[in-house]
């Protein structure tokens, strides 16, 4: 094998730890803390806007109620697709560096 | 975000509230010639959510108007006493028609401030989408 190919290929294993998550953040106390919790809440009002959305078509539920959890959903799904457009933004960006 | 998210919620809630006052409006200009109508009057109140006021609003508990009946002269009506007068309604449709106009600024007032919540979050994530 040629020295420079071993080379690089013992210094990519040694970068490779650089990408990996933080011990702590990526333990299940870490992801119910934040990230999941964030997506738990997220889930429950898209649920609660669809529950609204079935009871104002069935007539149990009052159009303002409709209206508020439309508005409540739209505003949590535009929050979630804008945060992961620049997710897969910055992960493209690194794709994209000249190795 | 949740800041946007309770302040869509207390402008949905004012303008339920309006809703019902409206409601409780034209049930009394409905009645304006039933015998012996009291013309309904609303309160509001706000919502607590264990002690603690959570700055929406609700209907509070629909009162009667104790105030007079007025006195109608009618000698053909069935009702009418030896005199020839009856019990009418209590309701004035001038005061009913200007607590209806109240009604609907307030609910305008209330939608504008649902849509620029809405705008506010908008621009935000517009922000965020540079």
């Amino acid at each position: 094998m040629d020295i420079r190919t071993s080379f690089a290929a013992q210094t990519y294993a040694k970068a490779r730890p650089a990408t990996q998550p933080a011990p702590g953040a990526a333990g299940p106390a870490g992801a119910s803390s934040g990230f999941a919790q964030a997506l738990g809440s997220f889930a429950d009002t898209l649920n609660a806007s669809e529950t609204t959305a079935k009871a104002a078509m069935t007539g149990g539920a009052d159009p303002h109620a409709l209206v508020e959890a439309l508005a409540a959903s739209e505003l949590a799904v535009e929050t979630a697709v804008t945060l992961r457009d620049k997710v897969v933004e910055a992960y493209q960006e690194i794709l994209r560096m000249p190795v | 975000m949740s800041d946007f998210a309770n302040s869509l919620s207390i402008a949905a809630s004012g303008m339920e509230a309006q809703a019902m006052r409206l409601r409780h409006v034209s049930e009394n200009i409905a009645n304006a010639d039933t015998p012996g109508y009291h013309r309904k009057v609303t309160s509001f109140e706000t919502v607590l959510d264990q002690g603690q006021a959570t700055g929406e609003v609700r209907l509070g508990a629909v009162k009667l108007d104790p105030s007079e009946l007025a006195r109608v002269l009618d000698p053909g009506n069935p009702l009418a006493d030896q005199n020839g007068y009856y019990d009418g309604s209590n309701v004035d449709l001038v005061v009913e028609i200007a607590d209806a106009r109240e009604a609907q600024r307030s609910y305008e007032a209330n939608l504008r401030m649902f849509d620029q919540a809405r705008q506010m979050s908008a621009s935000l994530l517009d922000l965020l989408r540079r």
